[in-house]
């Protein structure tokens, strides 16, 4: 799941390097529709992989007797 | 058609070369997020530090890349780029003065570089969001093919943006149609445009079907 994220995202910063150096109505079709669209696909993968290993669950507390 | 004046008037004066800070930021942000990403590919995981700063580069580059390209996308280059755009951008040449918006542009009333944002666009921030949101739209289309030939204005044209710079020109108060407050009243309630009845059409009919402008 990292590493579909981490292409995702890759594709995405591929997108917005092409769209910055050249940037007409093609290249801004892409960043519209398939850059934005894989980094939030790739920001939801990684979201899920670290609430699937327990990052956002909240630590025990520890006992006090 | 005579040759482009070229006298020391029409010659920009030499600058020093400047960085393009819009578009380099992004690449700035995007290059170290790719670094961190490609390791992440190859190890399959990333520790939890270097999956925050990947995350958090990604996100600012983009949002800067968002920025970009909202700034740079107000461009007359830019909205010629798609090919159903292009007649009308090579229109805005024509110094006959077969179209409103040829007179506009060729005689330099509205910014050369941002015309077709000046006009289509309303004031303000809400504004710019509406032309940013009818350009997605026009993209959508061109992408569906969902537009008939010729082009035509969807919904009525918000002539806010003329009178924001024509209601207080003398010139313009001086007309006397522009003095009668029926002709003022159908003006600020949008029931009546200024092309059509008295002025110049916005663009030539030829440019709408994807024809060559006058040129």
């Amino acid at each position: 799941m990292m590493r579909i994220a981490c292409v995702l995202a890759l594709i995405a910063l591929t997108i917005l390097i092409v769209v910055a150096v050249h940037l007409d109505g093609a290249t801004a079709t892409l960043f519209s529709f398939i850059g934005i669209p894989a980094l939030t696909a790739a920001l939801a993968l990684y979201v899920i992989q670290r609430w699937r290993v327990g990052a956002f669950r909240r630590a025990p507390r520890p006992s006090t007797t | 058609m005579s040759p482009a004046p070229s006298g020391p008037l029409f010659v920009s004066p030499p600058v020093a070369p400047v960085v393009d800070w819009v578009r380099v930021l992004p690449i700035v942000a995007a290059l170290p997020a790719a670094v961190i990403l490609v390791w992440g590919l190859v190890r399959g995981r990333l520790p939890p530090p270097m999956g925050v700063a990947g995350l958090v580069l990604t996100l600012t580059a983009y949002g800067l890349g968002m920025l970009m390209v909202m700034e740079e996308s107000k461009d007359v280059r830019f909205c010629g780029s798609c090919h159903v755009m292009t007649p009308i951008v090579e229109s805005l040449n024509a110094t006959d003065g077969s179209s409103l918006a040829a007179v506009h542009y060729s005689r330099g009333l509205v910014s050369t570089k941002e015309a077709c944002f000046t006009c289509h666009s309303g004031y303000g921030i809400w504004g710019t969001l509406g032309a940013k949101r009818a350009g997605v739209m026009h993209m959508v289309r061109t992408l569906t093919g969902g537009y008939d030939l010729p082009l035509e204005l969807t919904g009525t044209f918000d002539i806010t943006s003329c009178l924001g710079c024509h209601a207080g020109a003398a010139s313009f108060r001086a007309v006397e149609a522009h003095q009668g407050p029926d002709v003022q009243q159908a003006l600020l309630s949008h029931s009546m445009a200024c092309t059509g009845a008295c002025h110049l059409t916005a663009h030539p009919a030829e440019a709408l079907t994807g024809g060559k402008g006058a040129s």
